[in-house]
């Protein structure tokens, strides 16, 4: 992502073209959009989340340290929005009974097996995400699909570096338990 | 623990497909520039009514003061301040022409025409100072 793009709209927007938003939007929106996803789970508040974001980016546009990156700071709002909206709308516990059994159950009328069994693996860490905390399940988001170092993710969060090493460790052996429980339910169902 | 940590990472690197993008919805940007918009034409509007709305608050809290220092202040007390003050204010003389009255009688509008003309004169004077205090960003 070209940051002097960024900073070019940005300086735009501080001068009175507030329509220069736009394509920062435009720049950011899919990043946004999937780390809310990933962190709320369903597409309706992962859409909330993104725009209420993008407001609160534009709000506070006045802040942005123009040395510093727009996207880091882009989704500091981001994962903050979202895990406060997440905490604000909890949702009842899922048991390993709301999952379903087998990659079969994915093979639409024009999914092959291939493309059945990546939906089920995609499904089953989208369900094992659904059941570690808020702040895991953010964490994860960043590490695996945004694909940051720990540097990066502490930097975003503002928790320690050791804390985050700490708190993946644990979301990760969760997560495991989670989808190991699940794939021994897969094995005694076909028995 | 580290050889564990390394383990379960790559297990769960199996799992998860970063190239799996969830992305925006159509029209999201167009939504949020709404919104934008919505956002600063309201802020506009917020300003503008502010602004309309201090000079009749001026007013209003002038008064009022004024109204409570009349009553709260004795008309007989001497106030060091005030007091040369007022002494000036007694001994200033103006030297504006003596308006003969009589002489508008030989006009052919009614003489109260002439008040109503110097009250409207004076209220324009006053509203174009305001306006340009108040409205000058614009």
């Amino acid at each position: 992502m070209d940051y002097k793009g960024d900073i070019a709209y940005i300086r735009q927007v501080l001068a009175g073209n507030s329509n220069a938003f736009s394509y920062i939007v435009d720049r950011h929106k899919d990043k946004a959009y999937n780390l809310a996803f990933r962190i709320c789970g369903n597409h309706e508040d992962a859409e909330e989340i993104a725009q209420d974001s993008f407001l609160k980016a534009y709000r506070s546009l006045k802040g942005f340290k123009m040395e510093s990156s727009f996207a880091t700071w882009l989704y500091r709002i981001v994962f903050n929005t979202a895990i406060s909206l997440v905490r604000t709308r909890k949702k009842g516990v899922l048991s390993l009974d709301d999952f379903p059994v087998d990659a079969t159950d994915f093979i639409g009328s024009n999914v092959n097996e291939e493309e059945a069994e990546r939906e089920y693996r995609s499904s089953l860490v989208s369900f094992a995400l659904q059941k570690i905390t808020d702040e895991e399940r953010g964490l994860i988001s960043l590490y695996y699909y945004e694909e940051m170092s720990n540097d990066e993710i502490s930097d975003l969060t503002g928790i320690s570096k050791s804390n985050i090493k700490v708190k993946l460790f644990r979301a990760r052996h969760k997560m495991l338990e989670i989808i190991e429980k699940v794939e021994k339910k897969k094995l005694t169902y076909h028995v | 623990m580290y050889n564990q940590e390394k383990f379960e990472k790559d297990l769960l690197s199996q799992y998860i497909n970063p190239e799996k993008i969830e992305k925006a919805p159509e029209g999201f940007t167009e939504k949020v520039m709404n919104s934008i918009h919505i956002e600063t034409k309201t802020y506009k509007a917020t300003a503008g009514f502010k602004n309309k709305s201090l000079i009749p608050v001026i007013s209003v809290v002038v008064t009022i003061s004024l109204v409570v220092a009349a009553i709260l202040i004795p008309g007989d007390q001497n106030d060091p301040l005030v007091l040369p003050l007022l002494e000036l204010m007694k001994n200033i003389r103006f030297s504006l022409p003596v308006i003969n009255f009589i002489s508008f009688y030989n006009f052919n509008v009614p003489a109260l025409m002439i008040y109503v003309l110097i009250g409207i004169s004076v209220l324009s004077l006053f509203d174009r100072a305001l306006y340009e205090l108040f409205h000058r960003e614009k």
